[in-house]
């Protein structure tokens, strides 16, 4: 596995971040990272935290997938665009 | 019997000759012209109404020189800088680290024009455009160099365009592509024109008032002296607007359109923050929104008019970019305080954002709920969650943050794949500029990709700052410590 850039925005935050994440990454990994950056910071933590969704192009990745799964389909550039949010109840179910 | 100036005057600065040993191509390269398809007699035109003579500007630029020297000593013996508010000298801290080398860059600029500039009027101009500078360069260097004793921020006046700060690789990155990367027309109408003869009002007139206004009358008496040289040798701009629409319009619209866009970008950067956060509030004339819409959009729009040319297609997402891209500017700037060269003040007590949510309606909800967290984890002690732990992404285009021309709401991917590498804008219309001339921009890395390419070591933060060339003693941080935080305690029963 390696370290790989990416653009992380945290939905509701004004700007994305330069995240380093790794490729063995599962979104769950790969949302923690980027939340950090904002949640706490910019927005606030939840009183119940529940997780967060990762997007990519407009579309949910399974929060189990990794970042090489990802790859693997698609293609993801240095610097690609994530975006991640509040885990909302109805993607937790896809 | 001596000729009065009427009589010499156009001889004067129509003297020229036809090359017969030298091919004109090889003199006057279009490269660095920039005729492009425009027939060389159409320059004859080219005309300016300032009828200026080189011992009539020696005279007046030495009576304008006493005069800001005067001030200046007088001022420094009274020791009026140990009494402005710290705020407030932020402000000249990054006008100084900012602009001084811009305006060194600008002497090459008019150098350019006075060699190779399409028209002998213009050459001559230029001449006048050249000194003009210097003057600038010295300016700003003696005020700064009066000052260091006092704080070493100043010494960024000479020092900042020989580091890597990403603010100043962002403005830098702009002067180079507007001055010293464009040819003659090029630069007279993005620079002349969009940046000297609008955009430097703000800069110029705004913050000199509101530097008046802050009892800095030296400050406020230097950038009003400038501003009277930008107002004469900005006249570049329109005769070279005039032939070029006349025979080539697209190309100016295209090259307006692109320079109104990078221009706005740059000063709220540079401009923005300065006056609706750094200004003390009792202090501040207008908004920079109100001092925009009076100033540079009207005065836009009359330009465009007057030569027939249509407002930018973006017209919309600009006044749009108006109401936010500076308070996400001052936002950034501020989070990512550590990276500056200068102390930026939060200007979010109570009372300014009053006055920010009178004059932005929208301010609350876009910028408003992101400094409530700030607030809270300063409040409770967490100063370092207001701190940054990576870089945020930045503009391929504009080098500055994504995310920073809009609001939160607004931000969305702006990303397309040049030749195999992902580019990255912060807005619809930075990716529109990069599309227009993609070579011209594709091969500048930004921080961030200097980040990922390995040239900044180690590579995490403290990294980067020192790759920045910030030290302990300029490093920026809260200029008031955070006393404007205690609006929002709770209050003591």
């Amino acid at each position: 596995m390696a370290l790989f850039p990416i653009t992380g925005r945290f939905v509701g935050d004004f700007v994305p971040h330069l995240v380093a994440v790794d490729t063995g990454d599962t979104m769950d990994e790969v949302a923690e990272k980027v939340a950090a950056h904002t949640v706490g910071h910019r927005i606030p933590r939840p009183a119940r935290p529940g997780g967060y969704d990762v997007l990519l192009r407009d579309r949910l990745i399974p929060p189990a997938t990794t970042l090489a799964d990802v790859m693997a389909e698609t293609e993801v550039l240095p610097l690609q665009w994530f975006d991640v949010r509040f885990r909302r109840p109805e993607a937790a179910d896809a | 019997m001596l000729l009065n100036r009427d009589d010499w005057y156009e001889t004067s600065r129509d003297l020229d000759w036809t090359l017969s040993y030298a091919d004109p191509e090889v003199a006057f390269p279009a490269r660095w012209s920039g005729v492009g398809d425009v027939p060389a007699d159409a320059w004859l035109a080219w005309d300016e109404p300032f009828r200026v003579s080189y011992r009539d500007y020696v005279r007046i630029q030495r009576e304008k020189e006493s005069g800001v020297k005067a001030v200046s000593s007088a001022l420094l013996r009274a020791g009026t800088y140990e009494k402005l508010d710290p705020a407030h000298v932020a402000a000249s801290h990054l006008h100084m680290g900012t602009t001084c080398m811009v305006e060194h860059m600008a002497v090459t600029m008019q150098s350019r024009f006075c060699r190779f500039a399409p028209s002998p009027r213009w050459r001559n101009l230029g001449v006048f455009g050249m000194l003009d500078e210097t003057r600038h360069t010295q300016l700003d260097m003696r005020f700064s160099h009066d000052l260091l004793k006092h704080d070493q921020r100043f010494d960024w006046a000479q020092k900042a365009f020989h580091t890597n700060e990403w603010g100043v690789l962002a403005v830098k990155n702009f002067f180079d592509d507007v001055m010293l990367n464009a040819d003659c027309v090029e630069a007279a109408l993005a620079t002349s024109l969009t940046v000297e003869h609008g955009f430097t009002n703000i800069q110029f007139v705004a913050l000199a008032a509101d530097a008046m206004a802050a009892g800095d009358i030296n400050w406020s008496n230097l950038l009003s002296s400038i501003q009277t040289d930008e107002a004469r040798h900005a006249q570049q701009g329109f005769p070279t607007l005039q032939v070029l629409v006349e025979h080539a319009p697209e190309r100016a619209q295209k090259a307006l359109d692109v320079a109104f866009w990078r221009s706005t970008r740059l000063f709220q950067t540079l401009t923005g923050p300065a006056m609706d956060y750094y200004t003390p509030l009792d202090q501040r004339k207008m908004s920079f929104k109100e001092f925009m819409l009076e100033w540079i959009v009207n005065h836009h729009e009359r330009i465009l008019e007057d030569y027939g040319l249509k407002k930018p297609w973006y017209w919309d997402q600009f006044l749009h970019s108006l109401e936010n891209g500076h308070h996400a500017m001052h936002l950034g700037t501020w989070y990512w305080r550590p990276t500056l060269f200068w102390k930026p003040n939060a200007g979010v007590s109570k009372d300014e954002r009053a006055w920010l949510n009178e004059k932005y309606p929208t301010w609350e909800e876009n910028w408003g709920v992101l400094w409530d967290e700030i607030i809270r984890n300063v409040n409770d002690g967490h100063v370092e969650e207001s701190l940054p732990q990576t870089l945020p992404s930045l503009c391929n285009l504009t080098q500055l943050p994504l995310g920073s021309a809009m609001s939160r709401h607004d931000l969305a991917p702006h990303q397309l794949v040049h030749k195999g590498r992902l580019y990255s804008f912060d807005s619809e219309i930075s990716q529109w500029c990069f599309e227009q001339d993609p070579e011209r921009y594709a091969g500048h890395q930004s921080f961030v990709d200097r980040f990922i390419g390995g040239q900044i070591l180690p590579p995490d933060l403290g990294g980067a700052l020192g790759y920045m060339g910030l030290t302990p003693e300029v490093m920026g941080d809260d200029v008031y410590q955070y006393a404007w935080a205690k609006d929002y305690t709770a209050p003591v029963a």
